[in-house]
């Protein structure tokens, strides 16, 4: 049973959440405090063994939060290197405040108040997504100078090891399957971020710099990974 | 650091004009001592210096210090415009959070009810949550709306009226508001203190103390309610509680509008930062004072609103047989 952890301090909804969760089948835990959620999603080293607690397979995070802003504990998560999917809640709807959690590594952004059976889908869709992105093990794909292995959201570029994100790794897997082709913003938009093709955003944009750094001699010429003006991305064949 | 939370990147860069109106400063003074060294009247001896030179010293020094009171006094008013600033936008912040995250409940039981088989007893549940959301809704709006209602103005009509009854009054819509024990909060005080004021201002102070008596309590809710009269003709109100306090550094700020003790995003209180602010505004309305104090974190506040113009004891108004007492 996938194992949901709702970080929320409103108790009403972490209360109407949790039971929607529960009845669509998941575990359901709630922390209440930002300190507390990240000793629970990104423990010192050297704390107590993470093994006494279950596995989560998705945090449902709120942003205001008493103790540390959900901002900070996905960018907690990613630097101790747990790389759960992270869907972010916040009354902040702004398209800025969209592309602040997407950059601080969260892979999915619902504004409040939302739609119960949205939130419900978005959920079953990052559980479902991270599968797809997974995909059977052994799944890597040579990109440059890199290698990247799906399974584990991985990046080996030389001695040199970079963890993605879901999101990245779900953009990079869909430019490998298309490679030599061109892949439109829409696309993207679309099939990675789950949002409406016409949102006007520079999520994407954003991502693909983020992988260019990576994957790149020089970011700012960009070889490998191109932009096609006014249409989209193609990663190139070579 | 990581102190400075994501959100306050964007106003970063208005601390750059602080630190180039800084840097003005510093260069004027350097200038001007300069200036002063270079330009002073020679000490060869005093028969030399002739009196025109003199009096161009003596202006240009003036000139110069001018020059510094007023890069002194811009760099001054731009930092309180950047501290205005940074108080409406989380008040901004606040708002919308206390608008939209009962909304967000509110909607969120809604559907479940509507698409989810739920059982009578959590449909119960339910229901007292949402009816608990309305009220939250309620005093959000409320709060705004007497933020812009009630201002320093004196009250235009002030009428008789029993402060005691009417803390007791705030007393008891409060703990029904926060489904509190009635042993929550203990009044001291007569039964009857009449002064001449807006009952309905003087309640929503009253109630707005209590509100935050209670919000920020932790483990024992125990707030004191006192009223009494003295010598001097003033009506007072405390409201003290056991609660979490703050430290004094925070104190001479709690009435300003839209404050609110640390970064919004990491918010751990309800709030709009209009509560105080309204209660300052309604107690001067009267052309009273309020004052507070808290020995520290974790140490409670009491906050005291003191109003001229106590009024004789009136036996025979308002029929209440408690006044007999007083």
């Amino acid at each position: 049973m996938p194992r949901v952890l709702l970080v929320e301090d409103e108790e009403h909804l972490a209360a109407g959440i949790r039971f929607n969760l529960e009845l669509d089948g998941y575990e359901v835990e709630t922390i209440a405090d930002g300190l507390r959620a990240v000793e629970r999603l990104a423990p010192p080293p050297d704390g107590a063994a993470p093994e006494a607690s279950p596995a989560i397979d998705l945090v449902v995070l709120d942003v205001m939060l008493p103790g540390l802003d959900g901002f900070q504990i996905v960018e907690r998560m990613r630097q101790a290197g747990n790389y759960t999917a992270v869907m972010m809640l916040t009354a902040k709807g702004l398209p800025e405040d969209v592309v602040e959690g997407l950059e601080a590594g969260a892979d999915d952004y619902l504004p409040k108040p939302f739609d119960l059976p949205v939130l419900l889908a978005r959920v079953k869709g990052l559980i479902r997504r991270r599968e797809w992105a997974r995909g059977t093990a052994g799944d890597t794909a040579k990109v440059g100078p890199a290698v990247v292995d799906f399974a584990n959201f991985e990046l080996r570029k030389g001695d040199a090891l970079v963890r993605l994100t879901l999101l990245e790794a779900m953009l990079l897997k869909l430019l490998v399957e298309r490679r030599g082709q061109v892949v439109t913003k829409a696309e993207i938009l679309e099939k990675v971020w789950n949002l409406n093709p016409d949102t006007e955003t520079r999520a994407v944009d954003n991502f693909v710099m983020r992988l260019r750094r990576h994957l790149e001699e020089d970011a700012r010429t960009p070889r490998l990974l191109q932009t096609v003006r006014g249409v989209g991305y193609r990663l190139s064949d070579d | 650091m990581s102190q400075d939370s994501q959100l306050s990147r964007s106003r970063r860069p208005k601390w750059h004009y602080l630190a180039v109106g800084v840097g003005l400063i510093v260069v004027a003074v350097a200038l001007t001592v300069a200036w002063g060294i270079l330009a002073a009247p020679e000490s060869a001896g005093p028969r030399a210096v002739a009196p025109a030179r003199v009096l161009a010293y003596f202006f240009g020094s003036l000139l110069f210090l001018l020059l510094i009171a007023g890069l002194v006094l811009i760099v001054l008013l731009l930092l309180r415009e950047v501290r205005l600033n940074e108080r409406q936008s989380n008040f901004v912040s606040a708002v919308t959070h206390e608008l939209k995250t009962p909304v967000a409940s509110l909607k969120l039981y809604l559907e479940t009810l509507e698409y989810r088989d739920v059982p009578p007893e959590r449909r119960a549940e339910f229901y007292r949550t949402m009816r608990q959301d309305i009220e939250r809704l309620n005093a959000t709006i409320n709060n705004v709306l007497n933020a812009a209602m009630y201002t320093d103005r004196p009250v235009a009509d002030p009428r008789p009226l029993d402060l005691a009854r009417l803390a007791r009054r705030a007393a008891e819509l409060t703990l029904t508001r926060h489904q509190l024990a009635k042993t929550a909060i203990r009044y001291q005080g007569p039964d009857s203190l009449r002064v001449a004021g807006d009952a309905q201002a003087l309640e929503t102070a009253v109630l707005n103390l209590l509100d935050n008596a209670v919000k920020y309590s932790r483990d024992t809710l125990l707030i004191e309610l006192e009223v009494w009269g003295d010598a001097d003709g003033q009506a007072h109100v405390r409201v003290r509680d056991h609660g979490i306090g703050m430290s004094r550094s925070h104190l001479p700020f709690i009435f300003t509008r839209f404050y609110r003790i640390g970064a919004e995003v990491r918010r751990s209180r309800t709030g709009t930062g209009l509560g105080l602010f309204i209660v300052r505004a309604v107690v001067k309305g009267h052309r009273g004072s309020i004052t507070v104090d808290s020995p520290g974190p974790d140490r409670g506040s009491s906050f005291t609103i003191t109003l001229p113009g106590l009024l004789e004891p009136e036996p025979e108004s308002d029929g209440a047989p408690e006044a007999a007492r007083a």
